[in-house]
């Protein structure tokens, strides 16, 4: 078993505290987030990606507003609710303690 | 030449090849089951028909209206199977993989429904063979070498054919896999979108690698496909009413009528035998069995009264044997019926055959064969 096999269910895991990390720092739209994950280990495809946010906005940690777009139909643009700005900052002290204890842990 | 489908994704239409329809039909399908206990269901399934039309955009120009298989492949494999995102109810339950499966071999899947069929494509004699080397998951070489080579051995050391029976008993009772479901099950691979990518990923690969000699396999195998459906056209006309196509059986009752074929073909062939010993001994002595024929009845009358009857038993399980051969998806006409009519023949070869090495009344009845048509030659003749 490869790494990437090994650490499959933990990106999954973390990919939802990544797209909260992606709609807070700009109003981005799906393809947005696409491009911002692709190349990265956490690369996502749509069929991932449209039920997960859908989820999460069903948790009220992000919202959307339709935007028109110079080419082609209007798109749906996300952003944090103040529920998802809380979560994240949440995530984000939880991951600093994570990467502490490993650290401490050996080297 | 394909049929082109116009549907609409979120609102604007798109002409797709027959084929890119299928595979996008599925693919939505698959993804409709996944988001089944979903809230958002429908608005995710606008989103992702949204992105799929973004995607077909950029293969389509002024001069290019049609997306085609490939390009539809294309699109969904960067789309990615639609997973139902995970529940907090059930973390941790699937990690699952989230690539595109590998490329060339067909990933099994364990709990997918697998069955014995036989399978068309690429089969030299019934397809036994490959639908064999699809239920195990080898290659058809090794099959069909083991099938020969063992037949072989047979026929040199005991002189039956056990194996070969075997493949002509499998021929008749396995029945074809027809639809795309089957043709999945014949592989033992889930049937969803994914399945069918792949497929037509493997058929542009295999038409680079192989080029024209299999783009006109292909066609030939198309070519057969449409003749089916015409036979199958035809079997609606001749049943009466227009349009009427004995619905698909499941796969159990497809092999009971294949087995019920078979029994019914025997049955009719004894009864046919019957008939043929008694016309025989008809012609020879005047007599069936302890009946004589009345001295004021011509002959010819009695032999044609001895057709009528034989008609008269035989149609019932003429039309029995007609019904379940529907049943198996055959016809009574063209090559299904020109397979059944080599192994009827073989069968009443190999029945005379028998009876005349081990039963002394057949024999002898064979051996006057010459002296009977003499007779038969000589009354006619005299009649007149």
């Amino acid at each position: 078993m490869s790494i990437t096999d090994r650490f499959a269910a933990i990106r999954k895991g973390l990919l939802e505290y990544l797209i909260l990390r992606i709609v807070s720092a700009d109003k981005v739209y799906v393809a947005d987030i696409l491009q911002r994950l692709s190349g990265t280990e956490f690369a996502t495809q749509e069929g991932t990606l449209y039920p997960l946010l859908s989820k999460m906005r069903r948790d009220g940690l992000v919202d959307y507003e339709w935007q028109e777009s110079d080419s082609g139909p209007p798109r749906k643009y996300y952003r944090l609710t103040a529920k998802g700005k809380s979560q994240l900052t949440e995530l984000n002290e939880y991951w600093k303690d994570i990467n502490a204890t490993i650290s401490q842990l050996g080297r | 030449m394909h049929k082109v489908v116009t549907i609409n994704l979120n609102g604007q239409a798109y002409q797709f090849d027959e084929d890119a329809f299928d595979a996008l039909r599925v693919y939505l399908d698959r993804a409709e089951t996944q988001l089944k206990a979903n809230p958002d269901r429908s608005e995710i399934l606008a989103d992702l028909e949204q992105a799929i039309a973004d995607k077909c955009r950029r293969y389509l120009s002024a001069h290019k209206t049609v997306i085609a298989a490939a390009e539809i492949a294309q699109v969904l494999q960067e789309m990615g199977p639609v997973e139902a995102a995970p529940d907090p109810s059930q973390e941790g339950a699937a990690g699952g993989p989230t690539g595109a499966a590998a490329d060339g071999e067909r990933p099994r899947s364990p709990n997918a429904p697998r069955r014995l069929y036989r399978i068309e494509d690429g089969m030299m004699i019934g397809g036994v063979c490959t639908g064999i080397a699809a239920f195990f998951g080898i290659d058809v070489t090794i099959v069909r070498v083991a099938f020969a080579l063992v037949a072989a051995i047979e026929l040199v050391s005991s002189h039956v054919g056990i194996v070969i029976i075997a493949y002509i008993v499998m021929m008749l009772v396995v029945p074809l896999a027809g639809t795309s479901e089957e043709q999945a099950a014949a592989h033992g691979v889930q049937f969803n979108a994914q399945e069918v990518i792949d497929r037509a990923k493997r058929n542009i690969a295999e038409f680079n690698d192989r080029g024209w000699s299999h783009q006109r396999r292909e066609w030939r195998r198309q070519q057969r496909a449409w003749s089916r459906q015409f036979r199958q056209t035809m079997r609606a006309k001749r049943w009466g009413s227009i349009g009427f196509v004995p619905p698909a059986a499941d796969y159990g009752t497809r092999v009971a009528a294949g087995v019920m074929t078979s029994v019914l073909a025997v049955a009719n062939l004894i009864l046919f035998l019957v008939f043929l010993y008694a016309l025989a001994s008809m012609l020879s002595t005047g007599a069936i069995y302890s009946w004589r024929v009345p001295p004021d009845v011509p002959l010819w009358v009695a032999t044609f009264g001895l057709f009528f009857t034989y008609y008269v038993v035989a149609w019932p399980l003429h039309m029995a044997r007609r019904a379940s051969f529907y049943a198996v998806g055959g016809s009574m006409y063209g090559w299904d019926a020109g397979g059944y009519g080599l192994v009827s023949a073989g069968l009443f070869a190999l029945f005379v055959w028998l009876g005349y090495q081990h039963v002394p009344e057949v024999r002898q009845f064979v051996d006057r064969l010459p002296e009977i048509w003499e007779n038969v030659r000589r009354a006619i003749a005299q009649s007149r």
